[in-house]
C-alpha cells in the first residue's frame, strides 16, 4: 500500500480523514463516523439489521476503524465501509435465525410526481400515490432475500452495480442477474395490480 | 447510475411517443428510486453515533487503527487535540506544491466538519460567528471581507444538456417548478452531482447528497432567516455573498463567485438552492411548485 506523500491523485476530504484515523487522531475519525452515519443506519436497516441497526452501525465503524490499514486508499471509502456494515447485519440476522426484513417503513410525505400519480397536492392523487408506493414497498418485502438485497442497494440506497457488487461480495454478473430477476418479478406484481 | 441490464423485459406498458414518459422499465426504476427516497429509517443524531464510537475505541487496548498503518507515527499529532493547528500538519516535504494546497484545502474541510461537530474553535469563532449546515450548504456567518469578484468559474465537466438526459445521469430524481415551467437551459456538472435549472435570472441547482458539504456560504449582515418549505426547513439568505462549489472528489473549492438572494431547503435526499428570486415569498411560492 502506498504511503501517503506518494499516492497521486486528488486527496479527498475522506482520504485525509482517514490518514488522520491511521496516525490515531479519533477526532478525524469521528467526523468519517458522522460523515457516513445515516447512510449507514439506512443500509444496516434495508439489508434486515431491524431495530438493531443502532448496534450493527456501532460495531461496523469500530472495526472499520481497526481494519483501517487494509483499506486500500486509492479506493472509495463509502462502498468499503457499507460492506462491513453489510457483513455485521448478515452476521447479526444469522445469529438470531431470522430473516432479513426489510426494515423501513414510509415518510407521510408524498413524493411529488415522481411516481407518476399526478399533482400531490390533489388530496386523491395523493392517495392514489400513497397507495402506490405501499403496494411497491410490499412488492420489494416480498422479492426472494437474494434479489431483495441488490434492488435495495442499487434503487434504495442508490449505489451503483460496482459498489452493489462490493458491498454485498457478488461478482458483478451476479449483480446484473439478480437486480433484473427482481424487477422482472417486481413488474408481474405492478401488473397484476393495475388488472 | 447505469441502468442495469434488462433481459427479457417485456415492459409493463409500451412506451408511448409522448416525449414526458419514459420506457417502461425506466418507469419502475425511477418509482423504486423515488420509494427510496421516502422510506423512513431512525437514525440517531451522527455527532452522537460519533461520540459513542469514539468512546468505544477509547475502551480498547490498542488504539492506533493497525500495527501496519503506513505513516503512522504513534509519537504523532496529539490524538485529543482539537485545534486545527493539530490536524492541518504541514504536508509531507515530498508532496508536490499543487498536490500539498488540495492536501491542505482537504484538510480544512475536515476541519470545517469537526469544528461543525464539535463545537467551533476559539480560532474559528474570530473569523466565523457562525457555521450552519443544512441540505448540503455550509453557511459561514460573520464579516466575510470584501465579496468576490471576476467571472463565475462552471463547476467542475460541467455540461449543458437537456432535461430528460439529465434525468439520465443524475443520480437523483430531478424536480420542475410549475410556477417556472419548463427551464430555458440545463446544466449537469461534477458527475452528475449537481444539475442546475436556469431560466431568465434565476437558478436552481439540485444536488445529490445532503450529508456533505456541496456549497459553501460566506455571508455577514443581514442575517439569514429560516423558511418552511413544505414542512421541511429551509434558509433564506436576503444578502449577496460568496458562493464557493465543493468537489465531490475533494480538493480546492471551485473559485467563490457572488451570489444573489438565495433559498436553501431540501427535499427528502436531494438539497436545492434557488437563487435570483428578490423576493422571499416569491422563492417559497416557486420552492412549493416543485413536481
Amino acid at each position: 500500500m502506498e504511503s501517503v506523500g506518494t499516492s497521486e491523485g486528488v486527496p479527498t476530504d475522506d482520504d485525509e480523514a482517514i490518514a488522520r484515523s491511521l496516525a490515531g487522531d479519533l477526532t478525524a475519525y469521528e467526523a468519517l463516523v458522522a460523515r457516513y452515519s445515516v447512510l449507514a443506519h439506512r443500509t444496516a436497516a434495508m439489508l434486515g439489521a431491524g431495530d438493531e441497526a443502532e448496534d450493527v452501525v456501532q460495531e461496523a465503524f469500530v472495526k472499520a476503524y481497526r481494519h483501517l490499514a487494509s483499506f486500500r486508499r486509492d479506493a472509495p471509502f463509502r462502498p468499503w465501509l457499507l460492506r462491513i456494515v453489510a457483513n455485521e447485519t448478515h452476521n447479526l440476522t444469522r445469529s438470531r435465525g431470522r430473516r432479513a426484513e426489510l426494515a423501513v417503513k414510509l415518510t407521510g410525505l408524498v413524493p411529488a410526481g415522481a411516481d407518476g400519480a399526478g399533482d400531490p397536492g390533489d388530496p386523491e392523487n395523493a392517495a392514489v400515490a400513497t397507495d402506490r408506493r405501499t403496494r411497491l414497498l410490499d412488492a420489494v418485502r416480498r422479492l426472494p432475500e437474494r434479489e431483495r438485497h441488490t434492488v435495495v442497494c442499487r434503487y434504495f440506497l442508490q449505489l451503483s452495480e460496482a459498489e452493489t457488487a462490493q458491498v454485498l461480495d457478488l461478482p458483478l454478473g451476479t449483480v446484473k442477474s439478480r437486480t433484473s430477476r427482481g424487477l422482472a418479478r417486481l413488474r408481474e406484481e405492478v401488473d397484476r395490480d393495475l388488472t | 447510475m447505469t441502468s442495469p441490464d434488462e433481459p427479457g423485459d417485456t415492459g409493463s406498458r409500451p412506451p408511448s411517443g409522448e416525449p414526458e414518459s419514459r420506457p417502461s422499465s425506466d418507469e419502475l426504476e425511477s418509482r423504486l428510486l423515488a420509494l427510496g427516497d421516502s422510506v423512513e429509517v431512525p437514525c440517531p443524531p451522527p455527532a452522537d453515533v460519533a461520540r459513542a464510537v469514539r468512546a468505544r475505541l477509547e475502551a480498547l487496548p490498542a488504539r492506533s487503527p493497525q500495527e501496519e498503518a503506513p505513516g503512522a507515527d504513534p509519537a504523532g499529532p496529539a490524538r485529543r487535540s482539537r485545534r486545527p493547528r493539530a490536524l492541518l500538519p504541514a504536508p509531507p516535504g515530498r508532496a508536490r506544491p499543487a498536490a500539498s494546497r488540495r492536501r491542505r484545502a482537504a484538510a480544512a474541510v475536515v476541519v470545517v466538519l469537526t469544528a461543525l461537530f464539535f463545537g467551533a474553535t476559539p480560532a474559528g469563532r474570530a473569523a466565523v460567528v457562525q457555521i450552519l449546515r443544512l441540505a448540503g450548504v455550509e453557511l459561514r456567518i460573520g464579516d466575510p471581507g470584501p465579496l468576490p469578484s471576476g467571472m463565475p468559474a462552471p463547476l467542475p465537466g460541467e455540461e449543458r444538456t437537456t432535461l430528460e438526459e439529465a434525468r439520465e445521469r443524475a443520480a437523483f430524481p430531478i424536480a420542475v417548478p410549475a410556477e417556472l415551467g419548463e427551464p430555458g437551459d440545463v446544466r449537469v456538472g461534477d458527475g452528475g452531482r449537481v444539475v442546475s435549472l436556469l431560466w431568465p435570472g434565476v437558478r436552481l441547482d439540485q444536488y445529490d447528497g445532503t450529508l456533505e458539504v456541496v456549497y459553501r456560504k460566506d455571508l455577514g449582515p443581514p442575517w439569514p432567516e429560516e423558511a418552511d418549505v413544505d414542512g421541511s426547513q429551509g434558509t433564506w439568505i436576503p444578502a449577496h455573498h460568496g458562493l464557493s462549489y465543493l468537489p465531490r472528489e475533494g480538493g480546492a473549492p471551485v473559485a467563490a463567485r457572488i451570489a444573489g438572494p438565495t433559498l436553501v431547503w431540501q427535499r427528502r435526499l436531494v438539497g436545492l438552492r434557488l437563487e435570483g428570486v428578490t423576493d422571499r415569498a416569491r422563492a417559497v411560492q416557486i420552492a412549493r411548485s416543485l413536481r
